[in-house]
């Protein structure tokens, strides 16, 4: 396992899911600049693929992760604050995604019946984007918790780990 | 002359006897069974300490994590000789090395925690 490269304890695939995520956050909230600008087409094409790209990085990277780290820790260690934050960042994450992706059925395709189809689209948007952010700062909060308690206090656990 | 013979009997004795005293019995090993041998590894502040440890064949390592943070103890070679499960706070973590050889481990969750136990 190689290890990461942002100067914490994490590995290598950790610290690349945290940049791409923050990355997506970031693209979210052109695309929703876009949409505001009237370009929908160029707003479309950035929210889908940055809807899609996070779910390939949840099912390669964020999925066998949790199953292997937390999932047999839950529910006897949910009183922990690593294992609680994993845990929510996971559920919220999942159907923020979910939503994302009903949203670009609904919008991009014409797969969904008539009725199971949006009919506010602004209020579904802004509550992803919203929720989206929600579940990457949880996410930030994880990585911290995680590979870093000592980020904002000291380096000195990771150097004294160094060999 | 006598006296001086009996003095030499009564230092013979008391060498023969320290001797006794001291010397370890020869068949120790039959009348004690021989203890299975331990060691610890803290696991603690990010690090494993000993970062080396070096063991007799047949001891029992026993990891436990005094980290406020899961951790895993899981070895570096391919098969792995060993590989806990999330460790939480005060959990241990036991592994047997029956043969002698050098074990790199890691933790798969923060990989720049590295140590070895080295059997001898």
């Amino acid at each position: 396992m190689r290890e990461g490269f942002l100067g914490t304890a994490a590995p290598l695939a950790a610290d690349v899911v945290l940049l791409l995520e923050i990355g997506m956050g970031v693209g979210l909230l052109i695309g929703a600049w876009l949409a505001r600008r009237k370009r929908f087409r160029q707003h479309a094409w950035c929210q889908s693929a940055i809807v899609l790209l996070n779910l390939a990085v949840i099912l390669v990277a964020m999925t066998p992760s949790f199953r292997s780290q937390v999932l047999p820790r839950i529910p006897a260690k949910l009183g922990r604050p690593y294992f609680a934050l994993a845990t929510v960042h996971a559920g919220l994450g999942t159907i923020t995604e979910l939503a994302g992706l009903y949203i670009l059925l609904c919008a991009g395709t014409r797969l969904l019946p008539e009725k199971l189809r949006l009919t506010q689209y602004k209020a579904w948007m802004r509550g992803v984007l919203v929720f989206w952010w929600l579940v990457l700062l949880l996410g930030f909060a994880t990585y911290v918790r995680w590979y870093a308690p000592n980020w904002f206090a000291n380096q000195r656990g990771f150097d004294s780990g160094r060999r | 002359m006598r006296r001086s013979v009996s003095f030499a009997f009564f230092l013979a004795a008391v060498v023969l006897g320290a001797s006794a005293l001291t010397a370890p019995p020869r068949n120790a090993a039959a009348v004690a069974p021989q203890k299975a041998e331990s060691a610890e590894v803290k696991i603690d502040n990010f690090s494993f300490g000993p970062s080396t440890l070096t063991v007799a064949v047949g001891t029992t390592v026993t990891w436990t994590n005094r980290d406020d943070i899961p951790h895993t103890v899981a070895s570096s070679d391919d098969p792995k000789a060993f590989k806990s499960k999330v460790l939480d706070t005060d959990e241990k973590f036991s592994f047997t090395f029956t043969k002698a050889g050098t074990y790199p481990y890691f933790c798969s969750i923060h990989p720049k925690m590295t140590a070895k136990v080295v059997v001898e």
